[in-house]
């Protein structure tokens, strides 16, 4: 004997029974909900964004603003300071780099990215030279971790920009401006030249039409004669400019250099971290630079990695591992390039790497062998399990 | 074609110790996630200083290791145990009606019964004797339906055939007049996701049983160290994985399960297929119209989506007690209208009843010293988020939680006022990382009526099987038990052949 046999001996049994032999007939059909699910998720978090230029707005000499309608007529919502990741196809290598909204979330027709020009880079400089209005890309949803939470970021908010970092902030202060927010903002925005001042004519018209938003520009390279502020954007100016610091969030968008220079100026200010927000940045210019960085593997050093199963490759211990696979045809997935998403984790089996202070490993994943390749430098020879 | 022994879609509980079980047999598996990493709710994600754990806040079922509860069993099987190191919680949980009332409960039978004489005398000799019921109740559900008794009935097991499809509500009405002292100890209707009047005490009262006697737990890590340990040892069996791979179609030919095509358009063969996303979609998404009779789908018009949750999670810049935080498990009420509070699940209106967990009061290495984090959480259906357009979600989602942070302050002033990082997962969150309808986290409502004894859960199509929260219940324990007894029902199968 067993349950099956007695069950009916339950007490209420029999009444529950026939409750369901009822809403079996009359129930919810669920069968009406085929495919509904991914029409959900489309809605808010798509998976990926087919995006193409409509329009190339040339900001000043170094940057261009990029302007992206969907091609399915649709775009998710994103909040102010969020990025997404375009994926680009340059001489057969398949890669991305991020590029935060430069419109506000209120403009719901297109995305705005602004980009600037870094020098040697490989993708900015494809955009601001290939690229042309009618191409279209594959991006990522929006995605990021630098906005403004109403809960705990107050009223009172400073924005400290430098060069392209400025984008995040100016898709922040045109959703406050345009929608009326009760918030006060002072914007210190650090350029190298008066030529380099992206979206400069908006931010001055705002700041005359919007009592509680305010605007400091500080040049690093001021030309001859220059009238304006020079130097570079320190405790001493911050001080001066906004008096007393007690309940100001201080958000933070540009260079390695500036982070590393405005966050000791903020704690010789004795600002608390939990007041200070500070946007990604991407693998650092000069990984052997880094603390902790093993003296004896020089810039030139390389190692071989070899995927369990698959191919092996020889790359450079000062590039990052994800970016050495892109290379050589292979691309894992990717989002923040920042170690911070955890999207392209991947497990270590053999080897070492060297992933600099910041990247996000959760405490098992680092227990259990997964390093972020977006910002992992192999320091041995490697193996690597792609799942 | 690539061939498998079996093929597991998904690597939430259910998936892992599935998967985990086919590979320790022996078997050839392929895992398939759309995610990133194993564990479906079983997992963790990082802002700045912080490691925020998504879903566990009293793993049930533990018990130490000299007296083990069924879920250890589970894990010592699927050797995980060694990589793994668990924190027992020495209180119950506390619950706490803003300005009105405060009670922290031991887990531990004879004190618990203390305390609450203490706290209301005039219920003094019927509080004794409820435990005595769930407590004998316990036991025969134990013996007769755990151990499958072969002689079981009702002459054998009283308690057990007259109270397990007894709604909890009725039988508090009976041993109690105090409303405090139902919802007090009911609070855990809000972990099942079901209003006292529709919870079976049978369900009920294994629950509380288990949790007392096997004590709540976590583990140091999270339930993302779990996850991480099942997947480690599912590899180390020689287990494959692979992650930002969801399943798209499972292909049939003669009502048998022959191969599944993942999203990225490769195709496996296989005989075996063992699904850890929900019935529905399975049905309904995964595989073509005609292959599945309709008998099949009418059966889930009895059933209903469960709820989801609404969480803020929370990492503060110090220690418990500069918040006022002492007790681990903190469930904050404003009513003892259970069937109002459970109403609002539906709507966005206030929440009647909330939980906020400090993991750090029980494991203060959870977080990075000088800091702590809590995940403040009430459950709440997709429905009324459906409804918001999607440029009005983050709004939305920042009002509802601040209506949640105001509730939270009432018992921890100044809290708001100490949180360094903030992640707020709305259902949608929860539906966009679980691909379930309605960001369900336990599966199918699990009134009365959905209880184990009217399931009929054996699938129409030969090979296929089902495990985790929609195929039995939703929770940390059913689900991982879940995993195993459906990989376990599969072997079976095999070895027929
Ligand atoms: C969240 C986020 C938001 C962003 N938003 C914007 C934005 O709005 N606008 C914008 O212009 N940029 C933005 N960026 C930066 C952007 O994603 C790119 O990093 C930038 O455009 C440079 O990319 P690139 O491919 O041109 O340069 P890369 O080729 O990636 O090179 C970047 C720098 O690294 C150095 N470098 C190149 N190759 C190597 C190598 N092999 N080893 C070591 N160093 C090397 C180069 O000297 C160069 O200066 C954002 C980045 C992040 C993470
Ligand atoms: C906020 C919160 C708090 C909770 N608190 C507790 C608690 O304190 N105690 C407790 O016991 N329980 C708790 N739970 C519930 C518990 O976490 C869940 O019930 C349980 O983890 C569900 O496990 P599952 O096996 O059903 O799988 P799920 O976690 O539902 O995972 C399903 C997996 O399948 C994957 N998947 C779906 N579709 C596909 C596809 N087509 N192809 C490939 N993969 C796919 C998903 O990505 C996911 O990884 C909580 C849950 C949440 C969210
Ligand atoms: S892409 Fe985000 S961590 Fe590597």
């Amino acid at each position: 004997m067993s349950l099956k046999d007695v069950i009916h001996d339950i007490e209420g049994y029999q009444d529950i029974a026939s409750e369901i032999a009822v809403l079996k007939k009359y129930g919810f059909d669920y069968s009406a909900q085929r495919g509904q699910l991914e029409s959900i998720l489309d809605m808010l978090h798509p998976k990926k964004l087919r995006l193409r230029i409509s329009e190339i707005i040339e900001e000043t000499r170094s940057a261009k603003t990029l302007r992206l309608v969907p091609v399915q007529s649709y775009l998710p919502p994103f909040q102010a300071g969020q990025y997404i990741s375009l994926v680009v196809e340059i001489g057969g290598v398949v890669t991305s780099r991020d590029y935060s909204m430069s419109s506000p979330p209120s403009q719901i027709g297109y995305y705005d990215v602004t980009v600037r020009r870094v020098g040697d880079g490989f993708v900015s400089e494809y955009l601001l030279d290939e690229a042309k209005p009618g191409d279209e890309f594959t991006s990522s949803s929006p995605a990021g971790n630098f906005y403004y939470n109403p809960l705990i970021h107050g009223r009172d908010l400073v924005f400290i920009a430098g060069g392209s970092g400025i984008t995040p902030f100016m898709s922040m202060i045109r959703e406050a401006a345009g929608r009326g927010l009760d918030r006060r903002i002072h914007l210190f925005y650090g350029s190298q030249s008066p030529d380099d001042i992206i979206f400069g004519q908006e931010i001055e018209d705002l700041s005359r039409r919007h009592s509680n938003f305010t605007w400091t520009s500080v040049i690093s390279d001021p030309p001859q004669g220059y009238q304006g502020r020079a130097g570079f954007i320190s405790a001493g100016l911050m001080e001066e400019v906004l008096g007393d610091l007690s309940d100001k969030m201080f958000f933070l968008c540009g260079p390695e250099a500036m982070y590393t220079f405005c966050r000791k100026e903020l704690a010789s200010l004795g600002v608390p971290g939990r007041r200070i927000r500070i946007e990604m940045y991407g693998p650092p210019k000069n990984i052997t630079a880094c603390q902790g960085w093993p003296e004896s593997i020089d810039a030139g050093a390389t190692v071989s990695v070899s995927m369990k199963g698959g191919k092996t490759i020889t790359v450079r211990s000062t590039e990052p591992l994800m970016n050495s696979l892109e290379r050589s045809g292979i691309v894992i997935p990717s989002l923040c390039r920042s170690g911070e998403c955890s999207l392209c984790r991947t497990k270590l089996l053999k080897g070492k790497v060297f992933q600099p202070e910041g990247v996000k490993l959760r405490k098992s994943d680092r227990q259990f062998g997964y390093i972020h390749p977006c910002m992992a430098y192999p320091i041995s020879d490697i193996e690597i399990l792609l799942q | 074609m690539p061939e498998y022994d079996a093929v597991v879609i998904g690597a939430g509980n259910g998936g892992l110790t599935g998967a985990l079980t086919l590979a320790r047999a022996g078997r050839k598996v392929l895992l398939l996630e759309r995610h990133n990493v194993p564990g479906g709710c079983a997992t963790s994600f990082v802002r700045g200083r912080f490691e925020f754990e998504v879903a566990l806040h009293q793993l049930s079922g533990m018990g130490s290791a000299e007296r083990p509860g069924p879920l250890r069993s589970v894990l010592n099987d699927l050797g995980v145990m060694d990589k793994l190191e668990f924190v027992e919680m020495e209180n119950l949980y506390r619950v706490v009606w803003p300005d009105t009332f405060d009670i922290t409960l031991r887990a531990e039978r004879n004190a618990i019964v203390e305390t609450l004489q203490e706290r209301f005398p005039k219920e003094k000799d019927n509080i004794p004797r409820f435990f005595d019921l769930v407590y004998s109740f316990s036991m025969e559900m134990v013996q007769g339906l755990f151990f499958k008794d072969p002689n079981i009935s009702k002459e054998k097991y009283p308690l057990f055939f007259k109270y397990a499809l007894t709604p909890t509500q009725k039988v508090l009405d009976e041993y109690f007049s105090d409303p405090l002292l139902k919802a007090v100890l009911s609070i855990y209707w809000s972990y099942a996701g079901v209003p006292p009047k529709w919870f079976s005490f049978g369900d009920f009262a294994i629950m509380l049983f288990a949790y007392i006697e096997f004590k709540p737990y976590h583990l140091k890590g999270g339930s993302q160290a779990l996850s991480n340990a099942l997947l480690d040892e599912f590899i180390n069996n020689g287990g494959e994985v692979r992650f930002n791979c969801g399943a798209k179609k499972i292909t049939t030919k003669g009502g048998r399960v022959t191969g599944v095509t993942t999203e990225q358009g490769d195709t496996v063969q296989t005989r075996y297929v063992l699904s850890n996303t929900s019935m529905l979609q399975t049905y309904l998404d995964l595989m073509d119209p005609d292959q599945v009779p309709r008998e099949t789908l009418d059966g889930f018009r009895s059933t209903s989506i469960g709820p989801s949750a609404f969480s803020i999670y929370m990492g503060f810049d110090c220690e418990p007690e500069e918040l006022g935080i002492q007790e681990t498990t903190n469930f904050i009420t404003t009513t003892t209208d259970m069937d109002k509070a459970f109403a609002r699940w539906k709507t966005m209106e206030q929440q009647g009843v909330a939980l906020l967990t400090c993991y750090d009061v029980s494991d203060p290495d959870f977080s990075p010293p000088g800091t702590c984090q809590a995940a403040y959480v009430a459950l709440q259906y997709g429905d009324p988020w459906y409804l918001v357009p999607p440029h009005q979600y983050y709004d939305a989602k920042y009002r509802y939680a601040q209506g949640m942070m105001e509730l939270a302050e009432k018992v921890f002033p100044g809290i708001q006022g100490h949180i360094e990082e903030m992640e707020i997962a709305t259902p949608m969150t929860h539906l966009r990382y679980l691909g379930h309808l309605g960001g369900a986290i336990y599966g199918h409502d699990q009134y009365t009526k959905d209880t184990q004894y009217f399931m009929a859960n054996r699938s129409p199509v030969q090979g296929l099987y089902f495990a985790g929260a929609w195929a039995s219940q939703g929770g940390f324990q059913p689900t991982l038990t879940s995993g195993r007894s459906s990989a376990k029902a599969i072997l079976k199968s095999m070895a027929k052949k």
